[in-house]
């Protein structure tokens, strides 16, 4: 079993190196640089602005743990079939699992290290700390993100005593209340919480590696992990292994019960319900939206307003292009008998409202901040229009008749 | 005594789709679980298969109940699931491989029996393909040479038939009587009543999550005399009775 383990390991490792080198590419890399530098070097001149007796600082210190905790997930390495293949073998999986728990620990208190690291200068300007009191932050850092792993680890089982897979006590707060203890109070009591919940969790494994496992849990959280993952990747590189997960999100009903059902909608019904339930569109929709209106909102001046807005809306409605060829894998579509034509037509329409949505909501933040310059109101609200109408009936038809032929 | 399931209420979330179902398959035996599409057929097996933890009752394997003795329990069963389910980055031949490492099997007896088995499914010159790549009735053969090469005790099989071909279907039954002389119990959920009609010792009628009757066929016959002959007559008639109820 530790052998099966190792043998996922390689494969995995293998899979992840030839993602990050794809990745890191040079290009990649250089930018990091300076990125990483750039933000150093605004890191070390806020610190000398900081002092101690900062009201905040205990928050942010406290807030940056809290999210150091929660970083590096179980990672199991689990497959679907292994339901079926490794059934008859559950009661040896635990040897399995440990070593998949071994591997993620090792991760996960690198991270926590790291960021201990990062955020050490930070802590020593703005607290009164010795070396030890550092050091016992750490030790409670690292303790508490056992003690998360050991969690995760239970869940994979069918427990009997639920609480000790709880993740809202042992994810959020036990890390609270610890590391609220160490800031505030003394750094060897945040020490003592954290240890507690440690023993605790460690002690009770006793009581569930007897007990059955929990298969559909744990594929589905192995899953879950692999996705984020994929995603991570999927901003950088095409990952054939990301299968478009859905929701059902109801509360769209309500638009998209207006249209029609006549056969020249069948598109529109299709893409529509595509476009709202597919994570990863909608996902890159609403995150590339949010985006955008901070943006505006934070941002004065004449014309860039204006140039932001346009590029947020070219690089939301060029990112939904492929979805128009997200149903031609389905053989239904080639039975249907509709032509072509109104595939065109139904894409446009669904992206002029996505665009017009997105359009209104730039233009409102854009007329909200910037007001009082009429050039910026008027540039803001002419351009998007242009653009939206040349980006849906005169660039989309061009682009997606050069991607036909590809294909 | 192999299987016995007692008074099990279960389901997937808090809404039991079980409610209180009873019913064992001796040694030796093959029983039919029929039932219609929703009538808790896949979740009985993810029940006794351990995905899905019982609400109220028990399961037992010979005498054992899964959190008495987690192994002992598992290593008893062999399991074919409806969707054929196979490792992506898999060849056929290491299939079975894992199969052999996870029963614990004899590597020389389990690859002259997977010969057997591989013939008999005419899979045998595919042994370095990617079953994952195969159609679904050949993935399904895949599933049913892993399951056979077990020595398992109690065969869990869900709806085999669909996609199999007729002459595979045959070799399956073969299987199955075969398996069941040596004394090994089997459970088949299935919709093929003229075939579950033939080869089955018994029969649960599973409707709406509970155990509408069961027995043999000459004891379905005697309880609903009016039915009809076939188990297909005697299951419609159920059926429609169950909704009218």
């Amino acid at each position: 079993m530790k052998q099966l383990f190792k043998q996922r390991l390689t494969t995995h490792l293998k899979e992840m190196m030839r993602y990050l080198r794809l990745v890191f590419n040079d290009y990649f890399v250089l930018a990091l640089l300076f990125v990483i530098g750039g933000l150093g070097y605004y890191y070390s001149n806020t610190l000398k602005q900081l002092h101690t007796g900062l009201w905040w600082a205990p928050i942010v210190i406290i807030g940056i743990l809290l999210v150091s905790v929660q970083l590096g997930r179980f990672a199991t390495l689990i497959e679907a079939p292994d339901y079926v293949f490794l059934l008859p073998r559950e009661a040896d999986l635990y040897h399995y699992l440990k070593s998949g728990f071994n591997y993620s620990l090792s991760i996960a208190l690198s991270i926590q290290v790291l960021f201990w690291i990062l955020l050490m200068p930070f802590i020593q300007v703005t607290m009164h700390v010795t070396a030890i009191d550092l050091y016992l932050l750490l030790a409670t850092a690292v303790l508490l993100k056992t003690t998360w792993l050991n969690t995760d680890f239970a869940r994979k089982y069918h427990l009997k005593r639920r609480w000790l897979s709880s993740r809202f006590l042992f994810r959020l707060l036990v890390p609270v209340v610890s590391f609220g203890f160490s800031i505030y109070i003394n750094y060897w009591i945040g020490l003592a919480v954290a240890l507690i919940a440690l023993i605790v969790s460690w002690v009770s494994r006793r009581s569930w590696v007897t007990r059955s496992l929990d298969w559909t849990k744990m594929i589905s959280d192995e899953n879950s992990r692999m996705h984020t993952v994929y995603q991570f990747f999927n901003l950088f590189t095409d990952v054939p292994m990301l299968q478009g997960s859905v929701k059902r999100r109801r509360y769209v009903d309500g638009i998209l019960n207006r249209i029609k059902l006549i056969p020249k909608n069948t598109y529109l019904y299709l893409y529509g319900h595509g476009i709202v339930r597919d994570n990863e569109m909608s996902g890159l929709y609403v995150r590339l939206l949010v985006i955008g209106t901070l943006l505006l909102v934070f941002v004065k001046g004449e014309m860039l307003p204006i140039f932001l807005s346009l590029l947020f809306i070219y690089l939301i409605g060029f990112q939904m292009i492929p979805f128009y060829f997200h149903f031609s894998d389905n053989a239904f579509v080639h039975v249907y008998p509709i032509t072509d034509k109104y595939q065109l037509m139904s894409f446009q329409r669904v992206l002029l409202y996505l665009l017009t949505t997105v359009g209104v909501v730039f233009a409102i933040a854009v007329v909200a901040v910037n007001y009082t310059s009429l050039v910026t109101v008027f540039g803001v609200i002419i351009g998007e229009a242009l653009e939206i109408w040349a980006f849906i009936y005169v660039y989309l038809p061009r682009r997606l008749a050069r991607s036909e032929r590809i294909r | 005594m192999s299987l016995k399931v007692s008074d099990l209420v279960g389901g997937y979330s808090q809404v039991p789709v079980l409610k209180d179902v009873n019913f064992d398959v001796k040694d030796g035996e093959l029983v039919g679980l029929i039932g219609l599409n929703g009538a808790g057929k896949s979740t009985t097996i993810n029940h006794i298969i351990g995905l899905l933890t019982p609400f109220k009752g028990s399961i037992t394997i010979n005498g054992t109940g899964l959190n008495d003795d987690v192994k002992k329990y598992k290593e008893q069963i062999a399991y074919i699931p409806e969707q054929p389910i196979v490792y992506k980055e898999l060849t056929l031949k290491e299939h079975l491989e894992m199969t052999m490492l996870a029963y614990n099997l004899d590597q020389d007896q389990a690859w002259e029996r997977a010969h057997q088995l591989l013939k008999l499914f005419r899979l045998d010159n595919k042994l370095d393909w990617f079953p994952d790549n195969f159609s679904k009735g050949m993935r399904q053969k895949v599933m049913i040479v892993c399951a056979f090469l077990t020595n398992a005790k109690l065969f869990i099989i869900d709806e085999p038939f669909l996609g199999l071909d007729p002459l595979a279907v045959n070799d399956l039954l073969n299987l199955i009587s075969e398996r069941k002389k040596q004394g090994a119990s089997i459970l088949m959920s299935t919709h093929v009543l003229d075939t579950a009609q033939r080869y089955c010792d018994r029969f649960v009628l599973l409707h709406d999550g509970k155990v509408r009757t069961e027995g043999t066929i000459e004891e379905l016959r005697k309880l609903f005399p009016e039915a009809g002959d076939s188990l297909n007559d005697i299951y419609l008639t159920l059926a429609r009775e169950g909704d009218a109820s």
